[in-house]
């Protein structure tokens, strides 16, 4: 039973191999002229350089910003993801109607433009009269990763044998024993993903890093969104671009890596993680529909 | 509540090596009472105010079809339901406010629910830990539930190594080894196959008798329930039908549901119609009457009377007297030491008949087709309120009795 001719698998595997080269042309593009040696990104290449990757960590203004989006991903993420586990574990009590106004509540930031969100966050600070800050920033990824991680983590919980934390309270576990000795040990791979997520998706956030990040002190995309038109930054921003690629592949590869390991420690169950965290990637909008219609 | 004299001496002799190790199993405690004890999910009520009594340090089974409200009386025992009303008395105390991890009451799921990050040591170990055991005893009170339960040498594997048998023993463990006044247990045997379900029906029994602790099965197994228990509480709709002995319970049933729950038995749609020289009349049909002397045999009207199988006598089908009905053996299944033949009745009922395979000749003296006059004994017939529907069919040729008969004069 072949459901398409020769002529159909042959134009699939055209397709295929054009969608292949639509996703990664750009990224293998960012990578070769990262070791271009001219300074100006054209056809045809120079000779190859390390010289670019020299100069953009000499220059530190641009190191300072990478640094500073670096630490904001990684506190918006522990924060969302401890966050997403109350969430969660909170979510877990209800039923019916009242889950389902629950979750539109915390998932609503993923289908509201981050530039509202941030004009909003801006109002807000100034009315409190703290004004664009660092923390204000976090504050600003907290809310639009919350529910990356609440979609992570939830479906794992709810994957769960529930008798599992009765037999910890059946055996004398304080209720914050049983989570500490066995609910949370049995998310560990879900908080991965979570923490994963969610810092990934505060680095690369813009639109609120730009309104509420305080002047002289940008996160990376917003330096990169103003150094990208000055042409003489612009080999820089390439090789620190090919780096954060290689960093997130190595990140994923490890995340991938250190996922199996804790679901070998966890064998015996079944549900994984991977069909949450690939949804909740791949596609903002559908997923909190599909949620919201649970 | 009839409470039978109980048995807890086989939980108290003395010399049994494991005996140290279920310290709980004291005489004269782990005696619960369940009083008045009702628990409501919106407007469903799934325990409907029982009342039962669990003598202490027996083997206490509560029976009943899925849904009929025996685990949400367990988990209200455990303490993971709250009671709408009605108490939970342990030894006389109301637990009922207790939190779960408070009662002297440990729980084996019917998942197990062992935690699958932890090795068998640790997880027989949690709850030493918990309650802050030295970590030289918890060490060997581990050890001795590990080999009560016979899996000393799996202290360090996970539970995902182990087979199911050896998962419920883990869980038996973990609960045994906090030595707890009553052990509930939530079907444990439901996941297994069939010979090692048997085989653990026998060790769990042997297990219970040896540490004396009260223990309060959940099943829906007639035959595991009358294998094991020293008494059950038949439940249907959130109510105790009855609670007795196995053999109470299958001699005697209360009612149609309980004989019709606890195994092959031949209910029939009949009708009394007055009384016998000992007993009361019975009519199954029109054309067919039968006394009986055993059961409600006050109850007027519409009822349902019961026979087990191998107290039917099949006889050839010129056999005379009374109380026979003549039949039609519809089908024979060879099951060894028996044979049983299924009957179609004269009078409209179809019933089963168990006739001991005593030799050759017995065995090829019935064939299907055959005509046949079925004795049913006074003595073996039951008369049961019928208020209670079983699957017993309704009986077209009885319709017309059934009907003349005012359904108000029962009882």
């Amino acid at each position: 039973m072949r459901p398409v001719g020769r002529l159909g698998s042959a134009g699939l595997t055209i397709y295929f191999w054009l969608f292949v080269v639509f996703l990664f042309a750009p990224l293998a593009v960012l990578l070769i002229f990262s070791v271009n040696s001219s300074p100006t990104p054209t056809l045809p290449l120079s000779g190859f350089s390390t010289h670019w990757f020299h100069e953009a960590f000499s220059n530190t203004v641009l190191t300072n910003a990478l640094v500073r989006s670096v630490f904001i991903a990684l506190v918006a993420a522990v924060i969302a993801t401890a966050l997403g586990i109350m969430a969660s574990l909170g979510l877990m009590a209800l039923r019916g109607r009242s889950l389902s106004m629950a979750l539109t509540l915390l998932l609503l930031p993923l289908v509201v433009p981050y530039i509202c969100l941030a004009v909003g966050l801006l109002i807000l600070v100034e009315v409190l009269g703290s004004g664009p800050s660092l923390i204000a920033v976090v504050l600003g990824h907290c809310v639009i990763v919350l529910p990356f991680a609440i979609l992570v983590i939830m479906p794992r919980l709810r994957s769960l044998d529930p008798a599992m934390n009765e037999a910890a309270l059946d055996l004398g576990a304080s209720s914050f024993a049983a989570l500490r000795l066995i609910t949370l040990p049995l998310l560990a791979p879900a908080l991965v993903s979570s923490g994963i997520i969610c810092f990934v998706t505060s680095f690369d956030e813009f639109a609120i890093a730009s309104f509420l990040a305080p002047s002289g002190q940008p996160t990376y995309p917003v330096f990169l969104y103003a150094s990208a038109r000055t042409p003489a930054l612009l080999p820089e921003v390439i090789a620190v671009g090919a780096l954060i690629i290689a960093g997130s592949l190595l990140l994923v590869v490890l995340a991938e890596g250190g996922r199996r390991w804790a679901e070998r420690r966890l064998v015996g169950l079944t549900a994984s993680p991977e069909a949450a965290v690939s949804t909740a990637v791949s596609d903002q909008q559908a997923v909190p529909v599909a949620m919201l219609n649970d | 509540m009839a409470s039978t004299a109980v048995d807890p001496a086989h939980g108290n002799e003395p010399g049994r090596s494991q005996r140290a190790v279920a310290k709980g199993g004291r005489p004269g405690t782990g005696q619960l009472s369940l009083v008045a004890l009702t628990k409501r999910f919106g407007t469903f009520t799934a325990v409907d105010a029982i009342d039962v009594e669990i003598p202490s340090g027996g083997f206490f089974s509560l029976l009943g079809p899925s849904g009929c409200g025996k685990t949400t009386t367990l988990r209200m025992i455990a303490g993971f339901e709250e009671p709408t009303s009605g108490q939970v008395l342990l030894d006389g105390q109301d637990i009922v406010r207790t939190p779960p991890s408070k009662r002297p009451v440990n729980t084996v799921f019917q998942s197990y629910a062992l935690f699958p990050h932890l090795r068998v040591f640790d997880n027989v170990a949690f709850g030493l830990r918990r309650a802050g055991v030295a970590k030289d005893e918890v060490t060997r009170r581990v050890g001795e539930a590990l080999e009560l339960v016979q899996l000393s040498g799996f202290a360090r594997r996970k539970p995902s190594q182990l087979s199911g048998g050896q998962q419920q023993r883990v869980a038996l463990a973990r609960a045994l080894v906090l030595k707890p006044a009553v052990l509930l247990l939530d079907e444990p045997l439901g996941a297994l196959d069939a010979k090692l379900r048997r085989q653990l029906q026998v060790e769990l029994k042997q297990l219970q008798a040896q540490v004396g602790i009260t223990f309060v099965y959940v099943t829906h197994d007639q035959e595991e329930a009358l294998t094991m228990s020293d008494r059950i509480a038949v439940i249907n709709h959130g109510r105790i039908e009855q609670a007795a002995s196995p053999k109470d319970l299958y001699e005697e049933p209360a009612n149609a549901f309980v004989a019709d729950f606890l195994g092959v038995s031949n209910l029939m749609d009949a009708a009394v119609s007055g009384p016998a020289s000992v007993g009361a009349r019975v009519s199954l049909s029109d054309s067919f009457t039968v006394d009986v002397t055993r059961g409600d045999v006050g109850l007027r009207g519409p009822v349902k009377i019961v026979i087990r199988p191998e107290r039917i006598n099949v006889e050839p089908a010129d056999s005379q007297g009374s109380n026979r009905v003549p039949g039609l053996i519809s089908n024979i299944v060879y099951l060894g030491s028996s044979l049983q033949l299924a009957i179609q009745l004269a009078s409209g009922h179809a019933v089963t008949a168990m006739v001991p395979n005593t030799g050759e000749e017995a065995a090829s003296a019935w064939a299907p087709g055959m005509l046949v006059s079925c004795h049913l004994p006074p003595g073996a017939l039951r008369i049961l309120a019928s208020d209670h529907a079983g699957p017993g069919q309704a009986d077209p040729a009885l319709a017309g009795t059934a009907a003349d008969l005012s359904p108000g004069n029962q009882g």
